[in-house]
């Protein structure tokens, strides 16, 4: 098998989504649906069949060359190694499964063409990103993926909140891809090369500082894709998507990418030690910002919006730890139980008569289906690190790179990590207690739901749970496979005594006992939710989206203004008009001498030739004798 | 005896301002076109006297076809002034100032 055949991967579900987008509307329904299940499918089982190309240094392929100028050559190049193989089977895997459960999700939709073809066009921009060798190829998928987000999140567009965020997912992403393809540029620069393994081989040879200042522009890059602070309020807002595309962009794949990223020019990003700091702060603070905000939401989607900017946090604290393999396991885990968690939330809100907040749900546990409230539990014991879930192994894995990283500067991180964690815990079990527990406080009326909503929820759920086989410590057995795995790859390897990581792990679980404890005080039988200025001001995301609006809305419409009604009207076209005006006049003038009076005319022409006669005189009696 | 060839330009010189002083004080259209017919008349007349004093038959040949031309030009200029006439019952030209500005 030639190893070019590797790029049918993302070629695949772009061929799929052309052809939905161009057809999709004039076939019979199943068919775009067909159509984008197997485009998908089909990537997740080449993704298993080509395995064997990951082992050792993994495999490069290249199709051909896209420019070629002088000394830019890109080409159309994938590498798939040992960190592309697992990120490629994880998104085609949990992208197949959420395909299936869209079309049960989308079955009343009439524009179901266009869905299918902008999720499987998302798909390929996803696979462009990960594969990609060449760091064009992966800013085109970058940019693939932030498009297919802008029109799935305003997938409904004749609702002008969901067009507007849409728009904003688009413009706020847009500054970070800025600042990345600043940094693309520089690196193109320096090293004559946009090869990610070329970068990565001659990233020693780039000064310090250079490499200091080409970390943060990547890392801002990250934060608008992964939503963190301060590119993070339009992740809120997007969950006006439809669900499966909150499940699969959302949570998942998309907003990873940053971390991606981070993890794939890890060689480069490590040696800035600033840089690193710099990532898990970054990391450290949106952790902890969206776990705050995520306490006080109502609406269900949002709640999980906010969580999952918060364990993308952890995720960015673990690359600034030095950790690829610890990054990449949160990051695995997360993706399974958090696509479980929307897909829940998109059931339960059907359940509920698209009931979006979580104040007007509750008592799902005895009147809704059993199914949904274990697999529910089995996702959110995930997500609050519930021990020996595969949300605990990851998320105790990055805390304990953390600690063991050394400067007090870590530490503070950790602390920040073990806090987030119990805020995490309680954000958690309120939102289990409100929607699950007491009685019903909505008029929703329980009712079936297909069973392609139900299906795709269960290998999810138990691959969360049981996500920890993935990398286990090896202090309770395991042989940290992932970390084996990835190699050369995988970063820091962390070490510490037993002692210190059984502490650790006492301290999680007492800190996830603590939040369920407090939760369960607090939400075990209904209440009224606070209205307080706290909890308004965590409501509204901190006022994120006031400040912008302050720092950059306002004085940018000013200028818009002055530049329309100051420079524009005033003096541009005020300089045009009077142009106008001033020639208007003088062709008034001019226009006197055309009287129509033969008679004037006559002595007009009598007088030029006077004149001209007389020229012709002077010229006779001063130019002599020729 | 041959008449000087200076006093014929001079008479046809005289004989061209006075057509153009008729062309330009006269306000009636067929005034202004037999002041025109008179400055013919006076280049026709520079062309004889130079053809005499030359001794070439070229001027000669020049005004027979000047006369032809200036048969035809009148008869056009007549039928024009028959027209005028019938649109505007005067023949003032000042009153046909159709193309001002």
């Amino acid at each position: 098998m030639s190893q070019t055949l590797l790029f049918l991967i993302p070629l695949l579900p772009l061929s799929c989504a052309v052809i939905n987008m161009l057809f999709g509307m004039r076939l019979p329904r199943l068919i775009p649906e067909t159509l984008a299940i197997c485009g998908v499918l089909g990537a997740f089982l080449l993704t298993i069949l080509f395995w064997g190309y990951a082992e050792g240094e993994g495999t490069r392929a290249v199709l051909g060359t896209w420019l070629s100028s002088g000394s830019v050559d890109v080409s159309f190049a994938l590498c798939f190694d040992k960190l592309s193989a697992p990120m490629t089977l994880m998104v085609t895997g949990v992208a197949t499964l959420i395909h299936f459960y869209a079309i049960g999700y989308m079955r009343d939709e009439v524009d179901y063409a266009r869905f299918f073809s902008l999720l499987n066009l998302f798909v390929f921009a996803m696979l462009a990103i990960i594969l990609a060798d060449n760091l064009l190829i992966l800013f085109l998928g970058w940019e693939g993926v932030g498009l297919c987000s802008y029109g799935l999140i305003g997938f409904w567009y004749r609702k002008r909140e969901n067009a507007k965020a849409g728009t904003k997912a688009f413009l706020v992403t847009r500054v970070g891809d800025v600042f990345l393809g600043i940094a693309l540029l520089w690196l193109f620069a320096l090293t004559g090369t946009l090869s990610i393994t070329e970068i990565n081989a001659q990233a020693e040879m780039i000064s310090p500082g250079i490499v200091t200042v080409l970390t943060l522009l990547l890392l801002v890059g990250a934060c608008g894709k992964s939503a963190q602070l301060p590119l993070m309020t339009w992740l809120a807002d997007a969950m006006a998507g439809p669900t499966p595309v909150s499940a699969l962009i959302h949570a998942a794949t998309m907003v990873t990418a940053g971390v991606y990223l981070l993890c794939r020019l890890f060689p480069l990003v490590s040696l800035s030690v600033f840089g690193m700091a710099a990532i898990a702060g970054v990391g450290a603070i949106t952790a902890l910002y969206a776990a705050t905000c995520a306490l006080a939401q109502r609406e269900i989607k949002r709640v999980l919006a906010y969580s999952t900017m918060s364990q993308v946090g952890y995720m960015f604290m673990a690359v600034g730890a030095g950790t690829v393999s610890g990054a990449m396991f949160h990051l695995l885990t997360h993706a399974f139980f958090k696509a479980v968690l929307f897909m829940a939330a998109g059931w339960v809100i059907h359940l509920a008569g698209e009931e979006n907040d979580i104040f007007r749900m509750g008592g799902l546990a005895k009147n809704g289906p059993k199914e949904l409230f274990w697999i529910f539990l089995a996702a959110a014991v995930c997500l609050a690190g519930v021990p020996l879930t595969g949300g605990f192994f990851s998320k105790d894995g990055i805390l304990l790179a953390l600690f063991t990283e050394g400067t007090l500067l870590y530490k503070g991180y950790w602390l920040i990590g073990v806090f987030t964690a119990l805020l995490t815990a309680f954000y958690t079990f309120r939102l289990v207690y409100l929607v699950f527990a007491g009685e019903p406080r909505g008029e929703g009326q329980p009712h079936a739901v297909p069973a392609l909503m139900r299906w795709p929820l269960w290998p999810l759920a138990v691959l969360g749970l049981a996500g920890g086989l993935l990398n286990l410590p090896a202090m309770v057995g395991g042989g940290e496979s992932l970390h084996q795995w990835y190699g050369k790859l995988a970063g820091r390897q962390v070490t510490a005594s037993h002692d210190l990581e059984w502490l650790l792990i006492a301290l999680a679980t007492g800190i996830v006992a603590v939040g369920w404890l407090l939760a369960h005080l607090r939400y075990r039988s209904y209440r009224e939710p606070l209205d307080n200025s706290v909890s308004r001001f965590l409501l509204a995301g901190w006022q994120a989206d006031a400040v912008v609006d302050r720092l950059l809305v306002r004085p940018f419409a000013a200028m818009g203004r002055f530049c329309s009604a100051g420079c524009d009207r005033t003096l541009f076209d005020g300089t045009l008009e009077g142009l106008v005006k001033l020639s208007g006049r003088w062709s008034g003038l001019l226009l006197q001498l055309t009287t129509g009076r033969l008679t004037t005319y006559l002595s007009a022409f009598a007088w030029g030739f006077l004149i001209m006669l007389g020229w012709f005189l002077l010229k006779l009696v001063n130019g002599g004798g020729h | 005896m041959m008449i000087p060839f200076g006093h014929a330009l001079a008479f046809a010189a005289a004989l061209f301002i006075l057509g153009l002083t008729c062309v330009l004080a006269r306000r009636q259209i067929i005034m202004i076109l037999i002041g025109v017919e008179i400055m013919l008349n006076a280049a026709s007349l520079v062309f004889i006297a130079a053809s005499a004093y030359w001794q070439q038959a070229d001027g000669q040949v020049f005004v027979i076809l000047l006369m032809a031309i200036t048969a035809a030009e009148v008869a056009v200029a007549l039928a024009m002034v028959v027209y005028l006439w019938r649109r505007k019952k005067t023949m003032i030209a000042d009153q046909f100032n159709g193309m001002r500005g």
